[in-house]
């Protein structure tokens, strides 16, 4: 049913006690699940809104960088000088806001998009959090349908040492059993 | 075995959060840049905060204390206030205090310098011919100091090896770092 990917047959070894990178691998895990299992595709609106944000930003600042070595200060370069770094500490603010509040842990959005390509796609999120020294890795699966569809949550709370063995290498079977669990029992919510 | 796990993380990194990556580490670099061309257009001064590198202020000033510089051109220059200045066609500032002030109706002034513990005063410092300073030649007036922090600079100075080591390590740490 399920094509075989590359991270199933490899699965990544990281430093058990990092608890950061046993973020990452079961971020990626996740993914991996969740594209491979099913034909969804990935959609990187998210992050490329992050990268956008971030973009404009060095750019202000490289522009601040350059002017001010053609034209040195403090003749004429100051009220250049004064807009880019308030633009740049707003664009600075614009990302925290981007990551705290529209972003919000999601590390994976899929489409299931229409074969016929009439009913809008569904939308796949996959969110996680796991706290600094916690051992608790929060999943969240939420589906909506594309437009306006109210989104249906399905959550899960993993304890991390079950999905890694003792030289740090990632289970990936567990992780896909729970990930399909997850994904059936939204599934099979009715609205 | 430690060392090929976080290669691991690059590894399974598509392009975008490579770029992402490279970005977090530009970012760094233009908050420190940024925040530092802040300070030129608040204080006015085109070097806000610098190092003391030579003793010729004792007991004010020693070797390594940071300075805090203002330059706003309103306020006039006066015997007695501590200034850093550039003598043309050298860059290191000297930092050393007003003796003497002539000022014009129309604003211009010249002034002479002498460091608290130096013998004669900077004449001999100044460019060849020149035997007062202007208003342009000066970098901004000391405001404030913290003693001591300067001497980081100094080392890095000195040893420039250890400085590229330094910023090399941190530059590679923030790029492999993941989030």
């Amino acid at each position: 049913m399920s094509v075989s990917s590359a991270m199933e047959e490899n699965p990544p070894k990281v430093n058990k006690w990092d608890g950061n990178a046993l973020k990452n691998a079961l971020d990626d895990a996740v993914k991996d699940v969740l594209l491979s299992h099913f034909s969804y595709i990935e959609s990187h609106k998210l992050l490329d809104g992050r990268l956008m944000i971030s973009s404009v930003a060095v750019g202000f600042s490289i522009f601040a960088l350059v002017w001010d070595w053609l034209y040195p200060f403090p003749q004429s370069s100051r009220s250049v000088m004064l807009v880019c770094v308030v633009v740049y500490f707003v664009m600075m603010g614009v990302l925290t806001w981007y990551t705290t509040y529209l972003e919000c842990g999601i590390f994976c959005t899929a489409l299931n998009k229409d074969v016929a390509g009439i009913d809008p796609d569904q939308i796949w999120n996959a969110s996680s959090s796991l706290k600094r020294f916690d051992n608790k890795y929060h999943l969240c699966l939420s589906q909506r349908t594309g437009g306006s569809g109210r989104p249906k949550e399905a959550r899960t709370v993993l304890t991390v040492e079950n999905y890694f063995d003792e030289t740090g290498k990632l289970l990936y079977a567990s992780v896909a059993k729970e990930v399909l669990r997850l994904y059936s029992d939204l599934d099979s919510k009715k609205n | 075995m430690f060392q090929m796990d976080f290669l691991d993380d690059i590894r399974r990194m598509n392009c975008r959060q490579i770029f992402y990556q490279f970005l977090n580490f530009a970012m760094i670099v233009s908050s420190a840049l940024m925040i530092w061309k802040g300070l030129m257009v608040v204080t006015g001064s085109e070097s806000p905060i610098v190092v003391v590198l030579s003793g010729s202020m004792e007991p004010a000033f020693h070797r390594g204390d940071l300075l805090f510089l203002t330059n706003y051109e309103q306020e006039p220059i006066r015997a007695g206030e501590i200034v850093v200045f550039k003598v043309e066609g050298r860059d290191i500032p000297i930092v050393h205090r007003v003796m003497k002030v002539h000022e014009k109706e129309d604003g211009a002034v010249k002034f002479l310098t002498k460091g608290d513990n130096n013998n004669v005063d900077d004449r001999g410092l100044y460019a060849n011919g020149q035997a007062w300073l202007n208003r342009k030649d000066v970098v901004g007036r000391a405001r404030g100091y913290v003693p001591f922090i300067g001497i980081v600079t100094i080392i890095m100075n000195d040893y420039p090896k250890f400085k590229y080591a330094v910023l090399a390590g941190l530059g590679v740490f923030v790029l492999i770092h993941r989030e």
